[in-house]
């Protein structure tokens, strides 16, 4: 495994917002992670490499290993260097992570592996092109606030690729993408995981881009994995009430003028969760049982796991399907 | 009735040769929803910040109430902020940091002078409702959010001016679909209930054309393309927008 985070733990302010949460990614590999807004995908990403702002949240407990080292309890130096070399991220905010003074050319120079070569200049231009930059590839002079927000998201994704990384942390890459450009950076990444065998943790809640990329999918739910499996199976059969209900909600032509199918009430505080299974306020599956202890994750079939303990019994009598 | 007329509006921006909008013109009809779509760079939000005043357009006008938006003293485009709002794009760059959410949004109603000092701290909290988040999220800093969340104080401080016409830059693009939808079901309840106008910026073809009554479609900062949402999506004529289409899945 390139990545295992075991355990994981994370509190802020507000309470506990990542409650005991388990994943691992194998070399190659594209996990996806999927959930609703503020249910602490964001905080995974980050805790990897100790991101987490210091005065704000902690790391309270588990263990997270990249290629059996554990991150955890390194020192800053050697944590500094795993940062941006054998992991890097593209941040969900382009803007908050792109220095405004410095030129887009000098930050993706001062990114690129073995500085000061020859053919820096060309590698630059062949890497703007690869996401689609053709128009700024030659020009030094540009600001990062000259450029769009989806091309702000672009350069980071170029920045992001050049170290060679072992581990490629996505965070809602692609969310001010169209169609067009956002097929280009999947195809992209796609084909860094096939030829160099990098990892990916695609962090989005945008199932259609999720489904296209990931080999494995797992769906968050207030601080912890409630489903998890093969891309493939999760599509044909999830296994949760709340995936039926994201999968549910995907827009298209058909809803034309009519109301949006979202799942009915909202996501739980953190200083107020509810007991028992937390998504139970909210499930029309709900039963008595649902209320008292929060559901272990139960295998369905191989690979693939949910933290529910009706699934079995919905899938059988086929009251939670796929699309 | 038409809301907004906007004529032969342009901006070139320095260094730059190509305009990166090109002399567009169009009218928004009040109460309508209407899409703008194009591939990232064409110029989406650079005609939306030239529509409110945020940025300096070189050439056009902008109609709205007799009036000309390009043309009017500071101080009235000031007052018509609170009629005329915008959904930023980047909620990161557009909250102040060092504000707490709750007074950010207080301020909007200061700056209006919306409501007594009394009546304030309920209708913040009630807008914070609205958006899906509520009275926890008042005394943390933006830096204290989620990315959605963050995204929502956005929306949630455009609607605090009580506007009738709001532009829509990709509002909801760190949103996920359930989030997504209580946020489109907001907008489209309030357009019922208050008339309410938007230009709606989205990559998203999916929300555009569950939401649009027209589209326009732009590319390098020239319209290619526009129509009513149904004939858009079911005969494009231009091959922008059937590529555009093509691979999005809504033909597929
Ligand atoms: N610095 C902070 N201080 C206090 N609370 C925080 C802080 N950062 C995040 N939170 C809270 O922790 C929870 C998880 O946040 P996180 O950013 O991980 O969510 P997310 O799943 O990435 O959401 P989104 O899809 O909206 O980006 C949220 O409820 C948020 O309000
Ligand atoms: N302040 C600026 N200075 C110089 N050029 C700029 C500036 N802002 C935008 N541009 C350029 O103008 C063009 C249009 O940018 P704009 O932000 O309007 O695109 P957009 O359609 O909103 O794209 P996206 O979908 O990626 O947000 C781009 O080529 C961009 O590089
Ligand atoms: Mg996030
Ligand atoms: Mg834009």
């Amino acid at each position: 495994m390139v990545l295992e985070i075991k355990g994981l733990r994370v509190r802020y302010g507000v309470g506990e917002v990542v409650r005991g949460l388990d994943l691992e990614i194998a070399k190659g590999e594209c996990v996806g992670l999927v959930g609703e807004s503020g249910c602490g995908k964001t905080t995974v990403g980050l805790s990897i490499t100790r991101l987490i702002p210091e005065r704000k949240g902690t790391i309270s407990s588990g263990r997270i290993l990249l290629e059996g080292q554990d991150l955890l309890t390194l020192d800053h130096e050697s944590l500094r260097k795993v940062r941006g070399k054998k992991v890097s991220y593209v941040f969900q905010e382009p803007s908050s992570s792109l220095n405004p003074v410095f030129t887009i050319y000098e930050q993706l120079k001062e990114a690129l592996p073995g500085r000061g070569a020859t053919d820096d200049d060309a590698v630059i231009s062949d890497l703007l092109k690869s996401v689609g930059l053709a128009k700024i590839a030659g020009k030094k002079n540009i600001y990062p606030h000259e450029l769009s927000g989806g091309m702000q998201q672009r350069v980071m994704i170029a920045m992001a690729i050049v170290p060679r990384p072992d581990l490629l942390v996505l965070d809602e890459p692609t969310t001010a993408l169209d169609v067009t450009v956002q097929n280009q950076i999947l195809d992209l990444i796609m084909e860094l995981k096939n030829k160099i065998g990098l990892s990916v943790l695609f962090i989005s809640h945008d199932l259609r881009t999720i489904f296209r990329l990931a080999d494995r999918v797992a769906v968050m739910y207030a601080g912890r994995i409630i489903e998890e499996g093969p891309r493939k199976r999760i599509v044909a059969q999830p296994g949760h009430p709340y995936t039926v209900g994201l999968i549910d909600s995907i827009p298209s032509f058909e809803h034309r003028k009519k109301r949006f199918d979202a799942i009915e009430g909202r996501a739980p505080l953190f200083s107020d969760l509810p007991q028992g299974c937390k998504f139970h306020p909210r499930c029309k599956f709900k039963i008595d049982k649902c209320v008292h202890a929060e559901p272990e994750l139960e295998e369905l079939s191989d690979g693939h796991v949910s933290r529910c303990i009706r699934a079995k019994g919905l899938i059988a009598n086929g009251a939670i399907k796929g699309s | 009735m038409e809301l907004l007329k906007v004529v032969n509006l342009k901006k070139v921006f320095p260094k730059t040769k190509e305009p990166a909008v090109n002399g567009v013109d169009f009218s928004i009809l009040k109460g309508e929803v209407l899409g703008l779509v194009g591939e990232s760079g064409c110029g989406k939000s650079t005609l939306a910040k030239c529509m409110l005043r945020l940025i300096n357009a070189q050439e056009g006008n902008i109609l709205y109430k007799d009036r000309d938006l390009l043309k009017i003293l500071p101080k009235d485009m000031h007052r018509m902020r609170k009629d005329l709002q915008i959904i930023f794009q980047d909620p990161y760059t557009s909250l102040d940091p060092r504000m707490r959410i709750g007074d950010i949004l207080e301020e909007v109603f200061i700056i209006h002078h919306s409501f007594l000092r009394g009546r304030r701290k309920v209708k913040v909290i009630e807008i914070l409702e609205m958006v899906g988040l509520g009275e926890t999220y008042l005394k943390r800093l933006p830096s204290e959010l989620s990315g959605g969340e963050r995204q929502r104080v956005g929306i949630a401080r455009s609607l605090a001016t009580d506007p009738e016409f709001i532009i829509c830059d990709e509002p909801i693009s760190s949103l996920d679909i359930s989030v997504q939808a209580q946020i489109l079901n907001l907008l489209m309840d309030l357009q019922k209930r208050k008339n309410l106008t938007y230009l709606f910026i989205s990559h998203d073809l999916g929300v555009i054309a569950s939401i649009c009554d027209r589209v326009i479609v732009m590319q390098a900062g020239n319209f290619v393309e526009r129509g009513l949402c149904e004939d858009i999506f079911r005969k494009p004529k231009h091959d922008y927008t059937k590529n555009l289409l093509k691979s999005s899945s809504l033909l597929s």
